[in-house]
């Protein structure tokens, strides 16, 4: 264990990413849900750079390079899913995922 | 050279001239941008037919597999003949004229926007069903041409049946009867137009498919290519279906595709429709009776034409002529001047379609064909005609009100006369050659078969006849004799400057047609050319005529008129009728009773006269086809006179005389005139049978047997001792089902409650567990 070991980063991305599993499929705001997946995100992106880091031959920037996308697609998911959800609390006055389970307004 | 794009640009570019338009809201833009369209599409057409017509060539377009089933494939393309490419600029052509008449015709419609890019799919859809180079595409076409009909009948949808519509009520005709009147709407025409049209439209899938099944059965790769279809009845149809011969499916799918026709084409049984079609805009009634609508059903048969046995070509003829008469009887009687243009329509189908049963030897396709053209220009004409009248009167649309008009629009007045001239026949327009191809290539077929082809002859001939007098009549009523009621036409007017152009134009192209007199000239045998032909049947129809007529036109008019010194040859029997006392009402009598004794010289003398054509100026020497030529020209002609002048005698000359002709003549062929009038109570039959009958019925049935109705199920086993049990078991059975699908349905119903968190859970415990079964195998 420690800084120098690949395993302790997939275990710190393993907990990162069940916590915004379990985000996601408990929580009742809609603003959490969307942290939970950003957890999840961030999780893949703490596997690309450690196995970037650590199994790669040196000069090898393609773990970085997907991290860096992860974040991007991040960035865009979280811009379209704060738009959507805007777009319900303006119709149903509400973003709790419970009371907001009807297609019809 | 022709480009390989030009067929498919001159389908597309009306669609994509719908597409364009459909979304603009001014009027004026949308019936520009369309109007453009079609005249680009019209240009295009005729340099195609530039090309192909003089080499008589058929050209095949390009063409891509749709579906490939391995053993054989469904191909889309186009395929142009000398037939397909002149249909095309037919249907360009008048799409633009009528587009173009269009924009003024609707400058006060709140609506009108949308009627270009409708009226443009339409047009496209008709040119789908005339290039397609297989009867798969062309039935697509076919489906899309009906969609087109269907909008633009109901094109003031929101308009009530005209039992509530006030206006209607009060100035419909007094003699109006026949329809029913809570079912005429636009929106019940189209739904009427609609559903007549598939019944057709069974019969022409059952005749693909029996193409289908022969192609197959024959090993073709693609069997409803037309080429290969006509290769194969060529060989005589190698293979067999579930125990049918080549030649059975043969007849079978030409069946069906005449089947389809009926309905297209208004023939009997299933014409209804057409006349009800008039609730849309006229000028949607010009373009559907002339270039698009009825004249695919004509067109496919003849595109079909290689294929049809000489059964199927009977029996073509026979419903032809039967609808042909029928209809020509109908129209007699009319009141409504759209209504009489309807009947017209349908007459002259049949007509076409009795040309076309005369076969290949006779040239029955291109009498049929050539008539198709000719009455495309003459009927487009003659609605937009109305089209105007109806405007200027104010929506009147009884001949009874109208009258005179002739003074206040005379271009009308005479635009439409050269359609009606044409309509019915006269020599010198392009309606003459047309009626006269068709009338001999009967006259031919039924000299050279004999026996039941005499039917479809006689029936037409019948039919031309009625034609004559009931389209005089028409133009009689509406721009000669008294003006019956002013204030309904002293606002008239013709249509004003660029408006007025697409008559004209029509109206030249009703005296000469590239188009009818080449078909002509392959149907013609005689070897004259066209203008001694028309001289020879003018000089003939002058003789008939005057020899038919003399005698009861001389009486009629000593009765009726002043005597004048010819006329003292007949006052003896002015004074043993009494007419010469002031009672009119021997008129009538007189002149029938003369003319019935003349009506087997109305046959014989055309008769006589084709001899003397034939033996005198044929150039050949004696030959069947040649003879029949001048029989049939020297017949159409006599009927053409005959008809035209006892309607101008009916309706312009002795109504100027002071006699009640309408009134006595509704009088006296009281039954008669009744049946007509009533259009011989087919739409009610076709009403009382599906609509009531069937509909009704179906429902009451439904209801007797509503297995889940507790209290009628009781009542009906006090009834009927047979039903408990039979009910019981199907009770427990449907019940049961039910029940299961309800428990089902409700177990299900949790996995999607709704609820986003649920739905993430799933989605990861499958992952997962795919996961976990990925890291232990």
């Amino acid at each position: 264990m420690g800084p120098d070991h690949l395993g302790s980063y997939l275990a710190i991305a393993a907990a990162l990413f069940t916590t915004g599993v379990l985000a996601v499929c408990t929580r009742r705001n809609a603003i959490g849900v969307l942290i939970g997946i950003e957890l999840m995100l961030n999780a893949a992106a703490l596997q690309f750079v450690a196995y970037g880091r650590f199994r790669a031959p040196l000069g090898d920037s393609i773990g970085q390079a997907a991290a860096v996308f992860v974040i991007v697609v991040a960035a865009a998911e979280a811009a379209v899913a704060l738009a959507l959800l805007f777009a319900v609390y303006r119709t149903l006055r509400d973003i709790d995922l419970e009371r907001t389970r009807e297609l019809a307004a | 050279m022709i480009p390989e794009w030009l067929s498919s640009a001159i389908v597309l570019i009306p669609l994509a001239a719908a597409l364009l338009a459909a979304p603009l809201r001014s009027a004026g833009l949308a019936h520009a941008l369309a109007a453009t369209a079609m005249a680009a599409a019209t240009a295009l057409a005729v340099w195609l037919a530039w090309l192909i017509v003089p080499t008589g060539l058929s050209w095949q377009g390009p063409r891509l597999v749709w579906l490939d089933l391995g053993s054989w494939a469904l191909s889309l393309g186009t395929m142009v003949d000398s037939q397909a490419a002149i249909m095309g600029v037919i249907v360009c052509l008048l799409a633009t004229l009528v587009l173009i008449f269009n924009a003024w015709y609707m400058h006060d419609e709140p609506l009108a926007a949308r009627f270009p890019w409708q009226f443009s799919f339409f047009a496209f859809a008709m040119l789908l069903v005339v290039f397609a180079d297989n009867l798969f595409l062309a039935f697509v076409g076919w489906e899309l041409v009906g969609l087109g009909s269907y909008l633009l009948i109901g094109f003031w949808y929101m308009k009530p049946a005209v039992a509530d519509d006030p206006f209607y009520q009060r100035f419909k005709g007094v003699r109006a009867r026949g329809v029913l009147e809570h079912c005429l709407s636009p929106a019940h025409a189209q739904l009427k137009a609609f559903i007549m049209n598939r019944i057709g439209d069974a019969g022409f899938l059952l005749g693909i498919g029996a193409f289908l099944a022969a192609g197959l059965a024959a090993g073709v790769r693609d069997p409803l290519q037309w080429s290969e279809l006509q290769r194969l009845a060529a060989q005589g149809m190698p293979g067999s279906f579930l125990g049918l011969s080549g030649e059975d499916l043969l007849l079978l799918g030409c069946l069906g595709v005449f089947c389809g026709a009926i309905g297209k084409s208004a023939q009997f049984p299933l014409h209804p429709w057409l006349p009800d079609a008039m609730q849309g805009p006229t000028t949607a009634s010009s373009i559907i009776h002339a270039a698009t609508m009825v004249a695919a059903g004509v067109y496919l048969v003849a595109r079909c034409y290689p294929l049809f046995p000489p059964e199927a070509l009977l029996v073509v003829g026979i419903i032809g002529g039967f609808t042909c008469l029928l209809a020509a009887t109908i129209a007699s009687v009319q009141w409504d001047l759209k209504a009489t243009l309807a009947y017209s329509t349908v007459s002259q189908l049949g007509l076409m379609f009795v040309g076309l049963s005369a076969g290949s030897e006779a040239y029955g396709r291109e009498a049929g064909l050539g008539h198709l053209y000719a009455h495309a220009m003459s009927k487009c004409l003659l609605f937009l005609a109305a089209g105007a009248v109806i405007h200027a009167a104010g929506g009147v649309q009884d001949m009874g009100r109208l009258g005179g008009l002739a003074r206040r629009m005379p271009l009308t007045a005479i635009v439409s006369l050269l359609a009606v001239a044409a309509l019915i026949g006269t020599p010198f327009t392009t309606g003459f050659f047309s009626k006269d191809a068709v009338l001999s290539a009967a006259l031919l077929h039924a000299e050279q078969r004999g026996g039941w082809t005499w039917l479809p002859f006689a029936l037409a001939c019948a039919g031309s006849l009625l034609t004559a007098f009931y389209m005089v009549r028409w133009w009689v009523r509406i721009f000669l004799g008294p003006e019956r009621q002013p204030e309904i036409t002293e606002h008239a007017h013709d249509p004003p400057g660029w408006a007025a152009a697409p008559l004209v134009v029509l109206a030249l192209f009703t005296l000469w047609a590239p188009w009818t007199v080449r078909e002509h000239g392959e149907a013609v045998a005689t070897g004259h050319s066209h203008a001694q032909i028309a001289a020879f049947s003018l000089i003939g129809g002058l003789i008939v005529f005057a020899v038919l007529t003399y005698a009861p036109v001389v009486r009629l008019v000593s009765c009726a008129g002043k005597p004048r010194w010819w006329q003292r040859i007949f006052s003896e029997h002015a004074e043993q009728c009494g007419f010469a006392h002031g009672q009119p009402s021997c008129t009538v009598p007189c002149g029938v009773k003369t003319a019935a004794a003349f009506a087997p010289g109305l046959l014989l003398i055309p008769w006589l006269l084709g001899y003397v054509f034939d033996s005198w100026f044929a150039p050949h020497g004696p030959d069947p086809a040649a003879a029949a030529q001048y029989h049939a020209m020297a017949i159409a002609i006599g009927l053409m006179f005959t008809g035209a002048a006892t309607g101008l005698i009916i309706y312009w000359w002795l109504p100027r005389l002071g006699v009640d002709t309408t009134g006595f003549l509704a009088r006296h062929i009281y039954p008669l005139y009744n049946a007509c009038a009533n259009l011989w109570w087919i739409d009610r039959a076709w009403h009382a049978l599906f609509a009531r009958g069937l509909g009704e019925g179906l429902g009451r049935l439904s209801a007797r047997l509503d297995l889940g109705d507790r209290t009628r199920l009781a009542a009906l086993e006090g009834a009927a001792p047979w039903r408990p049990r039979d009910l019981a078991s199907l009770d427990g059975a449907i019940d049961g089902l039910g029940r299961i699908c309800a428990r089902l349905g409700a177990g299900l119903a949790a996995w999607h409650d709704g609820r986003i968190g649920a739905y993430a859970a799933l989605a990861v415990g499958i992952a997962s567990l795919l996961v976990i079964m990925g890291v232990l195998w």
